[in-house]
């Protein structure tokens, strides 16, 4: 699927949009240069954003895409070039000023203080805009719940005094991405830079932020979204900005370059959607789910998965796909129902009970539920497994931990100079090789992978899906939940869509279209909203 | 369009009133219950000691309180924005120390106004090497406040030694005995409502105007919360931290003034060591010991319940040297009820 890379990349750019000649566009970035520690992440990149518009930043991870949005929001300087906003050239942009001319980044993370309610996360960043940064003033909590209720409402929020009152740290994680959205718009916003806003969103949810999207464009607010999931920049529409090694190779309009042009910019490679999953599944059983329950979460699950199969569940945020996940990983354990792995019953109550069992678990959140990230990625790999890594007087054995570690990242082609690094200094993609390869170190023989792909680029996805397929052939049963229904449709054999907390509805991943896989998820939930 | 949205902070507060309700409502408000083990003691050692229920039990309360409710505001204010002060006692020491010696010897006449302001200005301006150090040396505040704590005592021992004050001026003694109430007990004693606890009061409203009612305040607690996403959302760290300490010490320079004035003999050392006792009471009071929340009407009731087993555990007939004990129990038993909001 790969071909070979191709040496040069002209950068292309179609023409810029039409407009008076006598207003300056809202922001002009001029040859940004920056690095650090002697790697370049920007070398000269030039970006014009225009009132109104929708873009789209795209690249793979490491490609300067976060530095631009830093240098943007004022959050770092560049090296050598310069920003104009209105016309006005900037030379030092700091993260206040930024912010007083109007653009506004929505993070990744959110960056939403947990400790503190709804409206003080959406209006106190006006207050402290007005006063020019400095702290000793008033807090006008009128005007603080006033403006946390437009902006609310703006974003299809309730706005009544407790839902502004309630600590953040409370609400589910789409609702925090709405409150996100709503500070960016709660005061004069010109920019709304979105970080891969909808990493952590079902496909219905996704859907209400674009239409919150295309109102702010309407009312003439640029947005600019840092992505790589080219699906969702198709369905936004908008004008693509690629970036790759630090450098600007395209710029065009989004509906003009097919989803596999875009991905070739963003890796130099040509990587086709095709249906990764060829193998056939083995004869005999290896896992019998049977009537699987927990209070509040999920009920009455009942599936079976054969040697060598991958089978997908997916459904929304709420429908228990999450919760059954972790019941497989003995995180929080089921209270009704049966495992049987190759015909013998288990019991998963915690974690060691499932790594005992022979299921290897890749958690969803890499960051906060997987990786150690100050700690070496030797470490981390080998972190499941210290017991069988013993040497004399019962310390690790050093020399053959080493070995243990090497061998697990080259079959999982982890890039790294050292495994004595940090794991927090590999791009998404391999930060989420290191952990499945901790999932294969203790030799399972069903690997439950949550979300494999969540914030990782093309490229990457595709050397995961491999790897994946790989280990199917061998004999291991795969489970990955996922919202990803593209991912579950090119690696499954069978999909189940659960609902409710209950599975609804499976399909034959092989002949079911993406369209009726994502109706089948929706199905209930859709006429409930409308009540 | 919003079903899915909806917090379940927002919706489980709807409906009836069941055990389990009350409990959740509870651990959101960390201060009730405090409020509830006060009860609890009060009723616990009136019942046993019925000479409990008197005004003076309330007043020598108050008197007890207010060092350490001064000091308690300090804490949280520095807990709120995520660190821990451990100097301010020993700031609370040198500062008094120094005041009422210079004051005594070269300018006794001095009046009560200047003396508790020169103590506030003294006090502060150790907060602000504090903060300034913290801040710049990106270390712990907890670790960079014990290497100030022992700098200070250090200094002190040295050059002072564990002398007490032979004269005080004589309007700090004046201050001392102010009193803002006397009653005459059936018994016969005499209750005095000491007028010092009044600085208490008023700092507690200043404290609260401030966290609650200005910018400053929030970004106290924004920095508490995560000091990386305040930084990125445009709040000034340095401010916020030197802020912080400078305000801790502020109070701790005020508070030594009291505790000399009140005690009249007094001991610069006699502080040194209560740190914990006001952390615990901090702490008892709902302030997270990671940062990022606390009130002010908790923490008083935290110190108040301290104070309350420090002084009357006596009068139930138990040894005081069982009040550490209570306390101790006490701060494991709320640590845990106000560990389950975290894990709910």
């Amino acid at each position: 699927m790969n071909s070979a890379m191709s040496a040069n990349f002209p950068a292309v750019t179609t023409a810029p949009f039409t407009r008076d000649p006598n207003t300056p566009p809202f922001l002009e970035v001029r040859d940004v240069h920056k690095h650090f520690a002697g790697v370049k992440a920007l070398r000269g990149v030039s970006v014009t954003i225009e009132r109104g518009q929708i873009y789209h930043l795209i690249g793979e991870n490491g490609c300067g895409k976060s530095t631009l949005i830093k240098i943007i929001s004022g959050a770092q300087p560049a090296d050598a070039g310069s920003l104009v906003i209105d016309g006005r050239e900037v030379q030092r942009l700091s993260a206040i000023e930024a912010l007083s001319a109007g653009i506004e980044t929505v993070y990744q993370d959110l960056s939403l203080l947990p400790n503190l309610s709804v409206a003080e996360n959406i209006a106190l960043t006006q207050q402290l805009v007005e006063s020019g940064g400095h702290l000793a003033h008033r807090l006008d909590l009128a005007r603080l719940a006033g403006t946390a209720a437009r902006a609310l409402g703006a974003v299809n929020l309730p706005s009544d005094r407790r839902f502004l009152s309630t600590r953040v740290d409370e609400l589910p994680i789409a609702t925090r991405q709405l409150i996100a959205i709503a500070r960016a718009i709660a005061t004069d916003a010109k920019l709304v830079i979105m970080d891969e806003p909808t990493t952590a969103l079902t496909k219905r949810e996704v859907e209400n932020l674009i239409g919150v999207v295309n109102k702010l464009s309407a009312q003439g607010v640029a947005v600019l979204f840092v992505t790589h999931k080219l699906d969702e920049c198709k369905s936004i529409g908008g004008r693509a900005i690629v970036l790759r090694d630090g450098q600007k190779v395209m710029e065009g309009d989004i509906a003009e370059h097919s989803k596999r042009d875009l991905s070739y910019w963003m890796t130099g490679k040509v990587i086709d959607d095709v249906r990764y999953r060829q193998a056939e599944m083995g004869t005999e059983r290896l896992l019998e789910v049977c009537t699987l329950g927990r209070r509040n979460s999920f009920r009455d699950v009942s599936f079976s998965l054969n040697h060598g199969e991958i089978l997908g569940i997916t459904g929304l945020l709420d429908s228990g796909r999450n919760e059954l996940a972790l019941a497989l990983a003995g995180v929080s354990p089921a209270d009704h129902g049966t495992i049987g792995i190759e015909g013998h019953a288990v019991r998963l109550v915690q974690p060691t009970d499932a790594i005992a069992a022979g299921i290897g678990y890749v958690p969803e959140d890499r960051l906060s539920e997987g990786l150690f990230l100050e700690k070496p990625i030797r470490l981390n790999i080998i972190a499941e497994v210290l017991d069988r890594l013993l040497g004399r007087f019962g310390l690790l054995d050093v020399r053959r931990s080493r070995a243990f570690a090497q061998g697990i990242a080259q079959d999982l082609q982890i890039v790294t100079p050292d495994l004595g690094n940090p794991v927090q200094s590999l791009s998404g993609g391999n930060q989420q090789r290191v952990l499945i390869g901790r999932g294969l170190t203790i030799k399972p023989k069903l690997l439950v992978l949550h979300g494999p792909t969540v914030g990782v680029d093309v490229g990457s996805k595709d050397t995961i899906f491999r790897i994946i397929q790989k280990l199917a052939g061998d004999g291991m049963g795969v489970i990955i939940i996922s919202d990803d229904l593209p991912e579950l449709l090119q690696n499954c054999d069978r999909i189940l869509v659960m609902r409710r907390g209950t599975v609804a509805e499976t399909f034959d991943a092989e002949s079911v279209s993406e369209d009726a896989l994502y109706h089948a998820l929706v199905a209930e939930t859709a006429s409930r909203s409308l009540s | 369009m919003t079903d899915f949205a909806l917090g379940a902070g927002a919706s489980s507060r709807v409906g009836h009133a069941s055990p389990a309700r009350v409990f959740g409502w509870l651990v959101r408000h960390p201060p009730v219950f405090t409020l509830i083990l006060i009860v609890i003691v009060s009723i616990v050692v009136g019942a046993i000691n019925p000479t409990f229920w008197q005004v003076a039990s309330l007043f020598d309360m108050a008197r007890a309180a207010v060092v350490k409710g001064l000091f308690g505001l300090g804490v949280l204010t520095v807990l709120a924005a995520g660190g821990l002060d451990m100097s301010f006692t020993a700031i609370a020491a040198l500062t008094m120390y120094l005041i009422t010696r210079t004051t005594a010897d070269y300018a006794p006449g001095t009046s009560i106004a200047v003396i508790l302001a020169l103590g506030a200005v003294g006090g502060a301006i150790f907060g602000a090497v504090n903060g300034l150090l913290v801040h710049y040396l990106k270390a712990p505040a907890l670790i960079v406040t014990i290497g100030t704590q022992y700098v200070i005592r250090g200094f002190l021992l040295t050059f002072i030694g564990t002398e007490l004050f032979v004269n005080i001026p004589v309007s700090m003694d004046a201050f001392g005995k102010y009193e803002l109430w006397r009653t005459t007990t059936q018994a016969g004693t005499v209750a005095i409502l000491p007028a010092y606890v009044l600085v208490l009061a008023l700092a507690a409203v200043v404290t609260w105007w401030i966290l609650n009612r200005t910018i400053m305040g929030r970004a106290v607690f924004a920095i508490g919360g995560s000091p990386a996403i305040a930084e990125r959302l445009g709040y000034d760290l340095r401010k916020v931290q030197v802020f912080v300490f400078t305000y801790a010490g502020l109070l701790a320079g005020v508070a030594g003034i009291i505790f000399v004035s009140s005690n009249r003999l007094a001991n610069p050392f006699d502080l040194a060591g209560t740190e914990l006792d006001v952390i615990a009471a901090v702490v008892l009071g709902g302030a997270r010991i990671t940062g990022g929340s606390g009130t002010v009407i908790g923490t008083l009731l935290g110190v108040v319940l301290v104070t309350l087993v420090n002084n009357v555990l006596i009068l139930a007939g138990i040894p005081s040297t069982w009040q550490k004990f209570v306390v101790g129990c006490f701060i494991v038993l709320a640590g845990t009820v106000f560990a389950m909001r975290v894990r709910r």
